[in-house]
């Protein structure tokens, strides 16, 4: 079972990696952030350079101090917007997720069910999000339910296969001890399938928080409404190049620290249930 | 002896293995298990030592003969939670404190967990100081023990061992045989271990069956007489010496293939 292996992997490397590292002294601290993040720097003065080198005019590329100016100081325009986004990402995780955990259940459950769900899910997860948005909304509208309706999705395939990867592949010794114990199919289900499909999860978590912010913004960014993809649709039609570098900006990143706050959520989780 | 606490009467067990072949793990396996009597199995590698096991802990079902405990089967004892294992893998839930695995059968059984007794477990097997400790921040051999005080928790009628310190070294090994043996001879409750260790065996058995090479059967029985509580002392006096060469030397030719009876 190629996918159980994989998850398994995943886990025992994630399990395996130092949870936190001895706090370092200030120069440290210095050192450490210098080291991991000058690429921004680079990128960043790369791009100033790029944008006066060629002479660019502002609609074209606008200075990197211009975009952060008005991202700072107009706070108050992306605001609103970046709330909306951040909360269809977080309605379609919490859904998406709760509905893979849900049916990676029901699939163990029942073979009947399995071999009804599998090849939908397989057929589902095989065609692009960008293909279903404009399937999607036609049949839920344009508007924030079919934005929640797409993050869910993108959210519902990684746990699901991941759960059930690890409901499948407890280890035999331990299931033995519950078969000798007496223990009905719903206590092992309880006590030791869904903690054991937890890093599963976790894994899931990771690899879907920042796709669901992306999907999330590309959805508004196709079909209008309210968030960030929709604020960079009108800055860039009203051109205020400014406002549409800033929602990129902003955009990263919040993917950015989705990826990390994910990260560092998995670890903590693996470091407790392993 | 009445009825006995564990009887195998001849058991046969194949496995299925591609195109309607099979292997023949056990053939006509014949072993009888007195109410309170520690039984050990010895034999070599493959012989079917792990089947006989899972065959009493009913994971399995012989595909001839018949297991019966106090004259039920293994599933009725199961259904019961009257049965208590340990394998050579600790099988510990690693999410779960030292405290919370061995509370785990009464939670499986549906029963109020009886605090007093897992503090009991928790002393007998030396880990009352770590009873919030989670099985990774665990030695080995702590871990083995966790499991051991697991197997005891709901006062089992039936104990089942496996290799449960396989995966130790020789040294932690002993240390363990010699606390089993005391835990043992405070609990006395029925028990059926199996091990390649032949040192292992007669330490702690009342009983030693010596297996042939597969397909399994028994090939000796050897009663061993050492008084208990058995403490290191006993892996000193010559006659226990005596005993594990006679034995080895009976492994060594069951290792052979294509020796089958036993002369002894
Ligand atoms: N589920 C199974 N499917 C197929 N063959 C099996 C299965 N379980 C055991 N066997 C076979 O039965 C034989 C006996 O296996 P068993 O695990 O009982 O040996 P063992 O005496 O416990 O060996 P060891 O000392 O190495 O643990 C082996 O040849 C093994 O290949
Ligand atoms: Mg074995």
């Amino acid at each position: 079972m190629t996918l159980a292996e994989e998850s398994e992997r995943i886990v025992r490397a994630r399990a395996a990696a130092p949870v936190r590292r001895p706090a370092p002294r200030t120069g440290g601290v210095v050192r450490r952030v210098v080291s991991r993040y000058w690429t921004i720097a680079v990128l960043l003065v790369g791009w100033q350079l790029w944008a006066s080198l060629n002479g660019y005019n502002r609609i074209v590329v606008p200075q990197p101090g211009e975009v952060v100016a008005d991202v700072v100081g107009n706070s108050g325009a992306y605001l609103p917007d970046l709330l909306a986004t951040l909360g269809m990402s977080a309605a379609g995780l919490l859904t998406g997720m709760a509905a893979g955990v849900a049916l990676a259940v029901a699939v163990w459950t029942s073979p009947l069910v399995s071999g009804m769900t599998t090849p939908i899910a397989l057929i589902m997860r095989s065609v692009p999000v960008v293909a279903m948005i404009p399937v999607l909304a036609r049949v839920f509208g344009y508007g924030w339910q079919t934005v929640l309706v797409i993050t869910t999705i993108v959210s519902f395939f990684p746990a699901f296969v991941f759960v059930a990867a690890r409901l499948r592949d407890a280890p035999r010794s331990t299931s033995d001890v519950f078969a000798v114990l007496g223990a009905s199919r719903v206590t092992v289900l309880r006590r030791l399938l869904l903690p054991h499909a937890v890093p599963g999860l976790l894994v899931a978590f990771r690899l879907t928080a920042p796709s669901a912010v992306l999907a999330a913004m590309l959805a508004e960014y196709l079909m209008g409404g309210r968030g960030l993809g929709v604020l960079f649709a009108q800055s860039v039609s009203f051109y205020q190049p400014e406002r549409a570098w800033g929602t990129a900006l902003v955009a990263t990143v919040v993917s950015v620290a989705c990826f990390v706050g994910a990260r560092a959520v998995e670890r903590r989780g693996l470091a407790r249930m392993t | 002896m009445s009825q006995p606490a564990i009887a195998l009467q001849s058991v046969v067990k194949e496995f299925p293995l591609r195109r309607g072949t099979a292997v023949r793990a056990l053939d006509r396996f014949d072993l009888q298990i007195a109410d309170g009597e520690f039984v050990a199995v010895l034999g070599p590698s493959g012989c079917g030592k792990s089947t006989v096991l899972r065959l009493v802990a009913g994971l399995d079902t012989p595909s001839e003969g018949t297991v019966t405990i106090e004259g039920a089967r293994p599933a009725d004892l199961v259904r019961g939670h009257r049965l208590g294992v340990a394998f050579q893998e600790h099988a510990l839930l690693p999410w779960a404190s030292a405290r919370a695995n061995v509370e785990l059968p009464w939670k499986v059984a549906g029963r109020p967990v009886d605090t007093a007794r897992v503090d009991e477990l928790l002393e007998l097997v030396g880990l009352t100081g770590f009873a919030d400790a989670r099985p990774r921040q665990l030695s080995g051999g702590m871990r083995q023990r966790v499991a051991i005080a697991r197997a005891l928790a709901l006062t089992p009628d039936v104990l089942l061992l496996d290799e449960p310190f396989g995966a130790l070294d020789a040294v932690t090994r002993r240390r363990m045989n010699l606390e089993l043996a005391r835990i043992w001879a405070e609990e006395r409750i029925t028990t059926l271990l199996v091990t390649h260790d032949v040192d292992e065996a007669v330490l702690l058995a009342d009983r030693v069956v010596v297996m042939t090479g597969r397909p399994g059967r028994v090939r000796h029985t050897e009663s061993i007489d050492f008084p208990r509580p058995r403490r290191t002392e006993v892996t000193r006096d010559p006659a226990f010496h005596e005993i594990v060469d006679r034995l080895t030397r009976l492994l060594d030719e069951s290792d052979e293939p294509g020796h089958s009876d036993a002369a002894a």
